[in-house]
This record gives C-alpha cells, structure tokens and sequence, in this order.
C-alpha cells in the first residue's frame, strides 16, 4: 500500500501488551487521515459518554498519508482524545519528527488504552514493543532529560513524545512535548497521559514509505515545491515566523492585554519581531518542510543562559502582554520554563493572567501581579508541582474564577483557555472561538487573516463573518473551519498557505485519481460534521464565548479598537446564521440531509 | 570534484535531502538508508552534515581490497546552480563483497552496508541531478550546496 503503512499499533497498558491492527481503509477513503481519520477511529473506539479519566478513555496518535514523505509540512502528528479537561473532542496537532518516526516504524496510527499499574515507558523499535518501568530513573524528568535519557538508553536516534512533570500531576493543560521545543499543546493530553501512568513513547523506524513510483512523485514535488511552497506567501514565516504577529494583531487593539481588559499592550514594541531577530540565533524545521519557521533564541535571565526555539506569537501574546510583561528576557525564561515542565503555554499565560488579575482587583492575593517579573517566572514551576499558589492556579481558568465568585474573569470556551486575538478587534473570531470543535481554538478558522493581516476586510462587523468562518475564502488563503479540516488531515501545516486546488493535485498522488477542488471541500465539511456529531453525542455545551468579549458593555475605553462591540443580539443571529448555513438544528445538531448529502457515515 | 555539503550553519534541520536522496536511490521514502545525512540535536540546535566528499577524500577507494568502488566521470546540473563537470566515486556492485573495510575509514560516515543487500552503498550525485540539493530551501537557504575543491578543478580542465 502507497503512502499509508495500513497498521495501526494498539497499546494496552494495563495488560502490557502491544497489537497490531490493520488500519481501516474504508475509512481512510472517506476521511483521508490526520484529522478525519482520527475523528473516526475517536467515533469508533472511544465508549460514549466515557468518563475522560477512565482507563478506557484511550490516546490516540494519528498521522497522515504524506508523513515521511517530501511534501513540505506534513510530518505533523496529531494526538487526539475525549479531553479530560472540557469532555469534547481535542485533536492537538505537533511538528517535530515523531509522526515520520511513526510510519517508518511501520505505523499509521497509535492507540493507547488502559493504564499501567506503575510509571511505564514504551520503547518502540520497528515491530518490537517493551514497556519499562518509569520510575525511579525517568519519572520527574523534565521535557528535555526525559528525551535525552532516550536517546542515551535506548536509542541515539529516538525520537520520543513524553509529558513533563506537569502531565504526572494532572495539570488540566499538560501538554505531549516531542523534539523538545515542539508540543502538542492544547487541551491537557499530557494529563491524560499522566492518567495512565505513561511517561513517554519512544520510537526508532528504520523502514520506508512507498509512493509508488519514486522518482516520478520526486520530480512532481520538486515542482510543487518551488511554485508552491518557497513563495513570498509562505516565506515569511521563514525569514520572520509569528513573531512578526506582534506589531499586527497589537496595532489592532486585538492583542490580549492584562488579562482581556485591553487589546493594546504598550509593552509589545519589546516583544515583537524586531526584538526576536537581535535574539536569534538561528532558524530550524520540523522534518520534511523546506518553510522552517521555528526561531531558536538565546538570551539570558537573571545571569542564566536561556536558549530554545520560540516563544511564538501566542506565547507572546498571553504570556507577554496578558500578564502585562514587556521583559523579552523573562518571557524567554517563562517559555523555556513551561516547556521543561510540560505546560501548555497559551492556557499558562491565560491561568497566570487571571491569578493577577484576581491579585490586583483584591480577591485574593495569589502572590502574582501584572508585570511582576520575579514571581511570573517561578510560576510555571509552582503550577507542574501544584504547590503553593501553583495549587490553586493547577485548578485552571474556569474553576480558579468560580472558586473565587469571578466566572467572569476566565477567559476560556468549552474550558479551553482562549489564544492571543480578541474578537474586540476582530469581530470574525467570535464566531471562529464559539464553534471550533475543541473550544477557544484559533487553529480551525482564521478571520484575523483577512481582518487584520491581509486587512482586506472591515475587522468590526459581522457582515459575511459566518460565511468566512464555514467556508473560508482558500483561493485568497484565508480558512475557514471546513478547509482546515481537510488540511489538518493532511496533515499539512498551518504555514503553509496552501489552496484546495494544491491539495487535489497532491490528494491525487494518495487516491491515484483526479481529485476536484470540490471534493477536498466536501471531505473537509464531512470531517468537520463528524466532529460535531462526536461533540454532541459527548454532550457539548452551549456554544459561546465570554460575554465580554461580544456585549456592548464589554467595548474597550481606549486603543485602536475602542468603543468597538459586536453587541449581543449580532452575536446570537450570527450564531443563529451559522447552523442555519451549517445545515444543523439551533442546538448545533447535524440534520439527516447534511449528513446524507456529504457522506458522513455514522448516526447519532 | 563535484561534491555536496550541509552548512551546519544555515541547515534547518528538516531532513528534506534524506528524504529527497532515498526515495531517489531506494525508489522508497528510507531516510535510515540515506547517502547524506543531518545529525541534529533537537534540544541545542546543534547540526553537523554528513556528506561524501567523493575524489577529494577518497579514504573508501584507498581501503577497498576489491577495487569495487570506482572513479566515474559525472555532469553534475543541481536545481539553481550551474553545470559541473569532474568525477565522483560510485559502488561497482559486482565487485563489492560488503567486507566492511570502507566502512571504518570514512571520516564522515555515509558509506554503510545496505541493509537488504550484501553491498555497500554511497552518494553518487544522482547521476547530476543531485535531489538534496533540490529539495534544500534552494534558492532561499541553499543549506545543501554543491562545492568544487580547487585541486580538483584543474583536474577537470587538464
């Protein structure tokens, strides 16, 4: 079989024993890999209504068709589960080398079930498993020794995704970390790992991916790379990367500033691009994409040496100028430290942001306060071993500001802490953050592209808004949530501002057939229905964001986007509008005719 | 001669040139067997390229007790660069017993014993059409490059 290996490894923890399964093509047909795919298999082998903490409750690692292979980007891995930190569907995508690492081992796919009786780590070589025991040597490791231990125990060409020590706490926003500096983030799969006493997975692959015939599929990715990856449109991300979001997102009153009260952050001329370019040391990429956005940095803090690759731009955003730090240097330091310790930096910066602001409004004195440098940077530390303040921040957005009587303050959908673009300043992401299948997500459509970036649009109206965020504008590179579907189970890189007309001639190299633009769209709205259905039958709740972020009353006093507000009644007929052209009823479920029409294959 | 070299400091470490350089010569996607690879340590940023350095180095023809590994004359036409004429070392494979010798002098380390076949295996430019090279960040960041030694070059124009 070409592009795909056809196994999927099935890892049973509480039985130490390791499967292999063939991988469903059938499926595979319907909903590519990646993204699609794993919503299938999650469909398929998740229990319903399963408690996410539950030994049942399985891991799921996913690649897709094109990993190991030289279309440029697509070596991301996606991890995917019934997250134990918002009960919905989480599929966390990661760069790195560990996908390519998977197919050449022999693996399309990964399942983890059960949960082992004590710290177990999983060496896989080819087709051979073992399960060694974590403790003592590797349980409490950091990041960046629990990958070394690897590489110097098993194998110097491991290549390894394991939590940190704030995954064997639980941490609601653990995330996997693999390659070090690259992490799938969001949504506490780190915690879930943790559940099942799984510190890491390591792989060595020495096998191959076929693509029928080499050198043809060579010489016709060679040409898609010249004309289609190494363009001004993609390039930017190379000589700059997200850093260079800063002055942009920031100049447009939509940078979350102190905890979501403004969206300028008078800091940010510290933290944007310029500033990241007199610190670079150099540039870096994950395996197989010739864009190569990742910035390796080093600086020092406090008389210590800080080096890695980032922060990128979210980073920046809400642990810079959420936690109102203009302190390169200490954001370098907070980044390396939630890295180390295997924090979700997005959710750190948002949880650190609501401690002080809850601090500074005198709720109650959490120890940390805007702009205090000492105190931020011990904090991810304090959050991975729970102690002190970390225990009650360790609680997350939503549960911290109920415990203390301010709901109000948690900046989070679904219970997923929200990224660095205030609708307030981009009225497309309201919607984009109200219906993103993993909660506050800016991964799954995209309108600051077009609002902001491109400014091709008026950023404060919802006029066409809904549309863009279903469909997208993709010739103009602008997604929506049905494009990235598809692109996402590529599984092809954000960076990469690729058109469904690119993907259909890549598409036709896997399903060795013409591929129409229409059906990459198709396959994209399919797997994003799927998605939705899994959420409903999970039980998802209502779809909304914090009411501050669209009311009237919520409009900022000051910056470039004052007095602006997408007012409440706009926000419910822009929801109203959204299912209606979704197909789905006002409670956000698929009807019988859209899933008939686009050929999802499983009911409710 | 005609050979190509990883800039440490300007590789990405995106693997792209394994990648490219096995699906040319082992019509599969096996970057383990590769005849040019990146050793990259993901925590410190660290890269060292290893590549042939063909006729320039030659410690592989010197070792061989079979003369099994021989001089070839090459055109070397890689994706943004110009022609390149000069002679690189390739595996007669008819004469290569795998007797491991070749393997212990390189000083680079990419001339190994193929794992499914009883032969060495090594760069040999693609023929002239080096993928590596194509598929580096050319033109943007040319970490794979095609370099002459200048020995070498008279060699060519004598």
């Amino acid at each position: 079989m070409d592009f795909y290996k056809g196994n999927v490894l099935r890892i049973d923890l509480s039985a130490k024993t390791a499967t292999v399964e063939p991988l469903n093509m059938d499926w595979a047909a319907l909903y590519v890999g990646g993204k699609g795919l794993l919503f299938r298999y999650m469909w398929e082998y998740i229990p319903p209504k399963v408690d996410p903490w539950a030994p049942e409750n399985p891991l799921f690692l996913m690649t897709g068709p094109f990993a190991g292979t030289n279309v440029s980007t697509t070596s991301r891995l996606v991890v995917g589960a019934k997250s134990p930190t918002t009960g919905i569907l989480n599929d966390s995508y990661v760069g790195g080398s560990f996908a390519p690492e998977m197919k050449f081992a022999g693996y399309d796919a990964i399942i983890v079930v059960g949960k082992a009786p004590e710290p177990t780590v999983v060496t896989v070589r080819n087709d051979v498993v073992e399960f060694l025991p974590a403790a003592p040597k590797y349980w409490g490791l950091k990041t960046s020794e629990i990958e070394q231990a690897m590489r110097d125990d098993f194998d110097p060409e491991a290549k390894t995704l394991s939590i940190g020590p704030a995954g064997e706490t639980l941490n609601p926003w653990a995330c996997l970390s693999t390659d070090q500096y690259h992490k799938a983030g969001r949504g506490g799969h780190g915690a879930l790992m943790g559940s099942k006493n799984l510190k890491a997975i390591a792989l060595r692959g020495t096998g191959s991916v076929t693509v029928g015939d080499a050198r043809a599929f060579l010489a016709d990715m060679a040409r898609i790379h010249r004309e289609f990856v190494l363009t001004d449109d993609n390039l930017w991300a190379h000589e700059e990367g997200t850093p260079v979001l800063v002055d942009l997102v920031n100049g447009a009153g939509a940078m979350p500033t102190r905890n979501w009260s403004e969206g300028y952050f008078e800091g940010a001329k510290n933290l944007n691009s310029e500033s990241f370019q007199k610190i670079r040391v150099k540039k870096r990429a994950c395996y197989q994409c010739a864009i190569g956005c990742r910035n390796f940095h080093g600086t020092t803090f406090a008389g210590k040496e800080v080096r890695g690759e980032g922060p990128e731009y979210e980073t920046i955003a809400l642990c810079g100028g959420n936690c109102g730090i203009g302190d390169i240097d200490a954001l370098m330091e907070f980044n390396a430290e939630c890295d180390e310790w295997g924090l979700d930096t997005i959710s750190s910066g948002s949880v650190v942001g609501l401690a002080m602001d809850l601090t500074e409004k005198g709720v109650v004195d959490l120890g940390l306060r805007f702009g205090e440098v000492e105190s931020y940077v011990k904090a991810p530390a304090m959050i991975a071993k729970r102690q002190g303040a970390g225990a009650e921040l360790a609680l997350g957005s939503r549960a911290l500001a109920a415990k203390y009587g301010h709901p109000e303050l948690a900046m989070e959908v679904k219970n997923l802490e929200l990224p660095g673009y205030d609708p307030r300043g981009s009225f497309g992401m309201s919607v984009g953050y109200a219906t993103s299948d993993r909660g506050g997500c800016h991964m799954r459509t995209y309108p600051v592209g077009d609002e902001i970036l491109a400014g091709t649009v008026p950023a404060d109206t919802m006029e066409g808004k809904v549309q863009q965020c279903i469909t997208g504008d993709c010739a103009n590179g602008f997604i929506g949530q049905n494009f990235s579907s598809i692109k996402f189970s590529g599984i092809w890189c954000d960076f990469w501002a690729v058109t469904p007309q690119q993907l259909a001639q890549m598409f036709k190299h896997v399903f060795k057939r013409e591929v129409s633009e229409d059906e990459v769209m198709l396959m994209g709205e399919r797997i994003w229905n799927l998605g939705r259905l899994f959420n409903v039958r999970e039980g998802v709740q209502k779809d909304d964001i914090p009411k501050v972020l669209y009311a009237a009353s919520g409009a900022f006093k000051d910056g470039p986007s004052a007095g602006k507000a997408i007012g409440e009644a706009s926000f419910a007929s822009s929801m109203h509008d959204y299912y209606q052209l979704r197909g789905w009823d006002q409670n956000g479920v698929p009807s019988e005719e859209k899933l008939a029409q686009i050929g999802v294959d499983v009911r409710l | 001669m005609p050979h190509v070299m990883i800039s440490s400091k300007k590789c990405t470490g995106c693997h792209m040139c394994e990648l490219a350089c096995s699906a040319y010569h082992e019509g599969v996607y096996r970057p383990a067997v590769a005849r040019l690879y990146a050793d990259v340590n993901p925590t410190t940023g660290a890269i060292k390229g290893h590549t042939c350095l063909q006729t320039g180095c030659a410690k592989c023809q010197e070792a061989c007790p079979n003369d099994a590994i021989v001089t070839k004359e090459i055109t070397v036409k890689a994706v943004g660069l110009d022609e390149v004429k000069g002679y690189v070392l390739v595996i007669d494979e008819d004469k290569c017993t795998n007797c491991g010798e070749c393997y212990d002098v390189c000083p680079t380390n990419v001339i190994h014993a193929h794992p499914d076949r009883e032969v060495a295996y090594k760069c040999d430019l693609c023929d002239g059409d080096p993928q590596c090279v194509a598929f580096c960040q050319n033109p943007h960041v040319l970490a794979v490059d095609l370099k002459v030694d200048k020995a070498d070059k008279a060699l060519v124009g004598a």
